[in-house]
């Protein structure tokens, strides 16, 4: 199978802070991947420089298994999307039009076109947005936001989504929804890599957890495979384990 | 469902160049000696020379001088992500300004046939831009912040350094000073106007067509970079177009305030924050308001004139405070 995203020997210092040393790993297409750790372990980092943020970074990122040096912005807008944790909450746009922004490197035009209006209809039934597409930004709650930034992401119709703590701001109700979305995006074909600090969310519904700690990825956890040796949640916090649930899940207990 | 933004843009778009035209025909006829058309019309003196001569030209010179600092303080507050960004925040109209004191104060007449003040606007208002543009470039990409930190820091230089000129000038100098500081309309040849037209309209094109990427700036730096929009490129030139419309257009009227912050803000609440309509709107709308508050300024203490920027300051001081009250 063909690797969607190959992330070799990344590196990154902040002046002479040295934030991630070495981190390489793959995610196929139909995979979710959670990428967790503690406060400061270079999450946000990582997903920005997968994003093409940080083009001064150590190492090779892969695109399809092309250097993501070789392909040209809108080229790579066409295949990534990435969900900052948050944006200004005093936009004035309307949920739509920042929606539509997702059609930014499918359409030349001055206006969008038909094809990108079905896009982004699609994209904001899917988040339950469309209730509120008329809407000034800054005159949404936090949650909502979080909905409409999907929905913009989603408009993208990209093959890799890169989220930054999507679930963020969202009801419990709306969490579950959300990673279900991104479940469905995966089965569809994307490649998903998440950040994310519920581990509950992440082993219902991800294939993989990336553990980062102190800059480096310390373990690579299949979910099917969390009971085995749970020794990773220790990388996590001292007071968890790790317990079945009726159904049999794995289900990280507070003690 | 379909269309329909672009029905209400086009819709907006017309109607504000329909204001802009009108105006330019209407407010020529404003002033504080009357004026018999007829007789203007058959080239009688005075009459011609008054319409042709002084009243047109400024006119002109009000409707575009206006669209440039409108559409400059829009392209600002959409790349600096600020509501309160003007087309002075970035320091260039501080820059022009100087220039224009200096000349003022050592007397410069003419400089190489144009106006010294002209000439030492346009200097000083370069000497910035480059200023800022090595400054901010010193870091791997322009960023907002960046702009914004050389900005203010330029800003607060150039304003020590006109009042310390305007202290050490004498006193007929410092009138002329103070009465430039103020910023308002002149008439001006044609020559010059045209050029102006021409700069302003081909900077205007160039930043109107990039409004689906000034919509992505104004979301975030990352948010136009992973939509493929490439940040640094666009920072530079947004910088250098609205810095060129706004010293440009000092150069020739001094700082007039507030057009640059009313006019957008009015666009955006009233019409659209998507900057396809904001820009286009906000050009035609802040040109027909700067020539209309000198036309004001022509005939309401008659036969003596208020000049456009203290006008445009009596409107934009209450209305920004209005503004900011009603956001409370």
């Amino acid at each position: 199978m063909t690797k969607r995203l190959q992330v070799r020997d990344v590196g990154w210092s902040a002046g002479s802070r040295r934030i991630l040393e070495r981190v390489s790993f793959d995610v196929a297409p139909g995979e979710l991947v959670a990428l967790m750790g503690r406060n400061g372990a270079g999450k946000s980092t990582l997903l920005d420089i997968v994003a093409g943020l940080r083009s001064s970074a150590e190492g090779e990122i892969l695109l399809d298994e092309r250097s993501a040096r070789e392909w040209t912005p809108t080229q790579r807008a066409r295949l990534v999307s990435h969900l900052p944790q948050t944006v200004r909450a005093d936009l004035t746009l309307t949920v739509e039009q920042l929606v539509l922004m997702g059609r930014y490197p499918h359409a030349d035009g001055w206006f969008e076109s038909a094809g990108d209006r079905d896009a982004a209809a699609q994209a904001m039934a899917e988040c339950e947005c469309e209730a509120f597409r008329g809407r000034r930004v800054s005159t949404l709650s936090g949650g909502e936001r979080q909905r409409v930034l999907l929905a913009a992401c989603l408009a993208q119709r990209p093959k890799l989504l890169l989220l930054d703590e999507p679930a963020t701001f969202l009801d419990v109700d709306q969490q579950l929804h959300c990673f279900s979305l991104l479940r469905k995006q995966a089965e569809d074909g994307a490649a998903c890599l998440a950040v994310t600090h519920d581990l509950n969310l992440a082993l219902t519904f991800c294939n993989r957890i990336l553990v980062l700690a102190e800059g480096t990825l310390a373990r690579d956890v299949s979910t099917a495979r969390a009971l085995d040796d749970p020794a990773w949640l220790s990388l996590f916090s001292p007071r968890l384990e790790i317990a079945r649930t009726p159904a049999g899940r794995p289900w990280v207990c507070f003690q | 469902m379909i269309g329909d933004d672009r029905r209400r843009a086009i819709r907006w778009i017309s109607a504000s160049a329909a204001l802009f035209v009108l105006a330019g025909l209407l407010l020529p006829l404003a002033g504080p000696s009357s004026l018999d058309l007829a007789r203007a019309w058959a080239g009688e003196e005075p009459d011609r020379s008054i319409l042709v001569q002084l009243r047109v030209s400024r006119t002109l010179l009000g409707l575009f001088g206006g669209g440039a600092l409108a559409l400059a303080g829009a392209l600002f507050q959409a790349m600096l992500r600020d509501a309160l960004a003007t087309p002075y925040t970035l320091g260039v109209s501080t820059g022009a300004s100087l220039g224009a004191v200096i000349a003022i104060a050592l007397g410069w007449h003419t400089v190489a046939g144009v106006p010294g003040v002209w000439a030492g606007a346009l200097g000083g208002a370069l000497l910035v831009l480059l200023l800022v543009v090595s400054a901010a470039s010193k870091q791997r990409h322009v960023s907002a912040f960046g702009l914004l930190l050389a900005g203010v820091a330029t800003n607060s230089v150039c304003s020590a350094l006109i009042l310390l000129v305007h202290g050490l000038s004498g006193m007929s100098q410092s009138y002329a000073i103070s009465r430039w500081l103020i910023g308002g309309l002149d008439a001006i040849d044609y020559p010059a106007l045209s050029a102006f037209i021409a700069i302003v309209c081909a900077l205007a094109a160039v930043v109107v067509r990039q409004a689906r990427r000034w919509n992505l700036l104004a979301v975030g730096e990352a948010w136009a970079a992973t939509r493929g929009a490439d940040v640094g490129r666009l920072m530079t030139m947004g910088y250098l177009s609205g810095s060129l419309l706004a010293g440009m257009t000092v150069a020739l009227t001094g700082p007039i305030g507030f057009i640059g912050l009313v006019v957008p803000h009015l666009v955006r609440a009233r019409v659209s924050a998507d900057d396809r309509v904001l820009m286009p709107c906000a050009f035609l709308l802040g040109g027909v308001l700067l020539a209309s508050c000198d036309a004001l300024g022509r005939v309401v203490l008659s036969p003596a004139e208020v000049p456009a920027g203290a006008v445009t300051a009596c409107i934009g001081g209450p209305y920004l405070i209005w503004l900011v009250r009603r956001r409370l």
